[in-house]
């Protein structure tokens, strides 16, 4: 397995944001994380990015635990928020540049990038402005692309296509079920069913720190994903 | 990687304009400063040269007069300038840089431009020296206060070290590129700095050692504001915060705490004034150090003393009366009088100046420890220090006149007692002799004399240098994006 979570458990205070978490994702697999606000989705992105320490249980990246060995998982893995956030005086090609160097990218020349931001959707003419005026659905383009560059065994997606267009988000799809389809091991966490149904291999559906229900995206169509969805947000 | 973060950094300080608009203010301020630097400068040793020319030309054209007359008509003497002193004037405005010499009197130094400018002086002086103490650090809290919480508030800082990025690869990024973007701004400064003073005449040796000591003691003073600077953009919540800490630190460092410390010093260490070290002096100068005894009592003994060791006796003055040769030992007992009394006098000054002179050290002393509450008052001591214009400088040249006025004073006295003879007060000099009066060769103190006098000031920048790192470092890694 590529990621796993066992019995994570994450206490803020006295809010349970966890409560026992298990789950896994293996190479090229997509597991999306369905769930209403608050449901701990983004607390388990941020759990096996290292930004915060389980209370309890392991997160394990390669079989390595992350509050361990904090530096290597990172190696394994690209991150896509929301909203990409980039250096708006640098071009594109300069913030890819500079990702992909802290990541530890061995390939960072300037055609190599080059192709990887054209394979990422990025409009040639946009590679050499300055990213204060992409769009959003530009700036996650960019996302994808650190991703590539990187070469990534895992990307953890929190809520990529929020607020995209629909022909974004479709291009942004397509861009992870080719990732997919190399081999790269996703979790994704989103509210959008009409894509996770579209690119994830399997989907969970968290409810106040626990996932409630877990099944292959293949074996629900959209509107009972859609049912299925909406049940347990009512039950 | 330590290279590609800290490119990034200029890159972005770079092209958000920041560093074009506070070039162009580095730049106007050290020109003007510079300007007026060494226009005070120039204008200094013209008149020093003047002043020096016409002392001279009033004590060789004195005419004929008795020497001890010529001892009361006196002279002036002027402490060397130095070119540096473009850079930091320090107590040289309000202490002046000249000393009047002449009989039973020592004098303070004068001709500051203080008492020659009104109040405004009071204000302070517009000097490299107050651009590279006060705005300097601005400058580098205006390119350092958002390293690390811009990043934050942005999302960047996530984004990067979602990475696997070392955060000390970061840190040391971080202060590279501020170390570089600093450098770049002030060496173009430095550059017309150095390039003025080298027109000015300042490419001796002493001169180079004292601007490589200047350089050096800003180059820990800038490091400190940066480190802070560093430390506060990690620890601060918001780039504001970060922004509104960094300002209170620079306000509590170089405006409150020298303030403070100097009312503090002046509590602790109390200077007596003019008027009542003056009467102090003149009581002193009538009954002796101790009150009891009078002066006119005290020569007279010593004068009797001298000639009975020398066997002569107030008999054989008698016995000489109408003789040319009681004239003559009449005015050796003269002469002897004045030279009694000058050692006298001399005793009194002695003490008073160097009760004075230890109340001000004390004062001084009392900076040097408030160093270690505040970087400014260690680097603005230090830097006038290296400049040849602190008071221990100030004090090393009036030290120096005084034992100079007080051998030039004995020589006119001896010539008086020796050459007299059977003339005694009519007794008149010529020119010859004011020509053989002796020179005054001053040699200030070797650079480095400010930081054996500093020592403390200097250790306690060095202090605030590693505690400011120390910080810096420890906060960057604990930088949290949640």
């Amino acid at each position: 397995m590529i990621l796993q979570a066992q019995g994570l458990v994450k206490h803020y205070g006295d809010h349970v944001a966890l409560r026992g978490l298990d789950l896994a994702v293996d190479s090229g697999e997509v597991f999306c994380l369905l769930g209403a606000n608050g449901a701990g989705k983004t607390t388990t992105i941020q759990l096996f990015l290292g930004f915060i320490e389980p209370t309890q249980g392991s997160a394990t990246i390669k079989g390595l635990e992350v509050r361990n060995h904090a530096l290597e998982t990172k190696k394994a893995l690209a991150y896509i928020p929301e909203n990409v956030m980039l250096y708006p005086n640098l071009t594109g090609i300069e913030n890819l540049e500079y990702f992909a160097t802290l990541a530890g990218c061995e390939e960072t020349g300037e055609a190599k990038l080059r192709e990887t931001l054209i394979r990422a959707g990025l409009p040639t003419d946009a590679i050499e402005r300055p990213v204060g005026n992409y769009s959003k659905g530009m700036r996650q383009k960019v996302g994808i692309a650190m991703a590539i560059a990187r070469q990534a065994e895992l990307l953890l997606l929190d809520e990529p296509t929020s607020g995209l267009d629909p022909k974004a988000s479709n291009e942004f799809s397509q861009l992870v079920a080719s990732l997919r389809d190399e081999g790269v091991a996703v979790l994704m966490a989103t509210h959008d069913l009409f894509r996770s149904r579209e690119v994830g291999t399997r989907i969970g559906i968290m409810k106040r720190g626990v996932l409630v229900k877990e099944f292959n995206a293949s074996d629900v169509s959209h509107n009972e994903l859609e049912q299925i969805y909406l049940e347990q947000m009512t039950e | 990687m330590i290279k590609h973060v800290a490119r990034k950094e200029v890159r972005e300080i770079v092209r958000d304009g920041r560093m074009r608009l506070l070039g162009v203010i580095v730049i106007i301020l050290a020109l003007a400063a510079l300007a007026f630097g060494a226009q005070q400068a120039i204008r200094a040793q013209e008149a020093r040269d003047n002043a020096m020319e016409r002392a001279e030309k009033q004590w060789e054209g004195q005419g004929e007069r008795n020497p001890h007359s010529a001892a009361h008509y006196g002279t002036h003497v002027f402490a060397p300038t130095s070119v540096v002193t473009a850079i930091d004037p320090g107590v040289s405005p309000y202490l002046g840089r000249s000393v009047e010499i002449k009989a039973h009197k020592r004098s303070l130094a004068s001709h500051s431009e203080a008492q020659d400018s009104g109040g405004s002086k009071r204000l302070g002086s517009f000097s490299v020296a107050s651009v590279f103490l006060l705005l300097i650090p601005l400058l580098i809290i205006a390119l350092g206060y958002g390293l690390w919480s811009r990043e934050r508030e942005r999302g960047t800082l996530r984004q990067v070290l979602s990475t696997g990025v070392k955060q000390s690869d970061l840190f040391w990024g971080k202060t590279l590129a501020l170390f570089f973007v600093v450098l770049i701004l002030l060496i173009q400064a430095a550059l017309i700095i150095v390039g003025v003073l080298w027109g000015l005449g300042g490419g001796d040796g002493d001169t180079l050692v004292r601007l490589g000591l200047l350089a050096l003691g800003y180059g820990v003073y800038f490091g400190i504001f940066a480190g802070l600077t560093l430390f506060a953009s990690a620890i601060a919540r918001t780039s504001r915060g970060a922004l509104v800490a960094m300002i209170g630190i620079w306000g509590l460092f170089c405006l409150v705490t020298p303030r403070a410390a100097t009312e503090v010093s002046g509590v602790l260490q109390p200077l007596p004034s003019q008027a009542e070290l003056g009467r102090q002096v003149a009581q002193s100068l009538k009954t002796g150090l101790d009150g009891k005894t009078d002066k006119d009592v005290f020569v007279e003994a010593k004068v009797a003393d001298t000639l009975e060791a020398e066997g002569i006796s107030e008999d054989a003055l008698e016995f000489f009366a109408d003789d040319a040769e009681a004239q003559r030992i009449q005015t050796y007992k003269d002469g002897l009088m004045l030279k009694f009394t000058a050692e006298w006098e001399n005793a009194i000054f002695d003490h008073y100046i160097k009760e004075l002179d230890d109340q001000v050290a004390a004062q001084e002393s009392v900076m040097d420890w408030v160093s270690f509450l505040s970087p400014y008052v260690a680097m603005r001591t230090l830097s006038a220090a290296f400049s040849g214009t602190d008071v221990a400088h100030h004090r090393h040249f009036t030290g120096y006149a005084e034992t100079w006025r007080q051998g030039f004073v004995d020589s006119l006295n001896e010539a008086f007692a020796e050459k007299a003879g059977a003339q005694g007060w009519s007794y008149r000099a010529g020119p010859e002799l004011w020509k053989n009066a002796p020179a005054f060769e001053y040699q200030p103190p070797r650079p480095t004399y400010g930081l054996d006098v500093h020592l403390l000031s200097a250790l306690a920048l060095l202090g605030w240098l590693l505690l400011a790192f120390v910080l810096a470092r420890w906060a960057a890694g604990r930088v949290k994006v949640v």
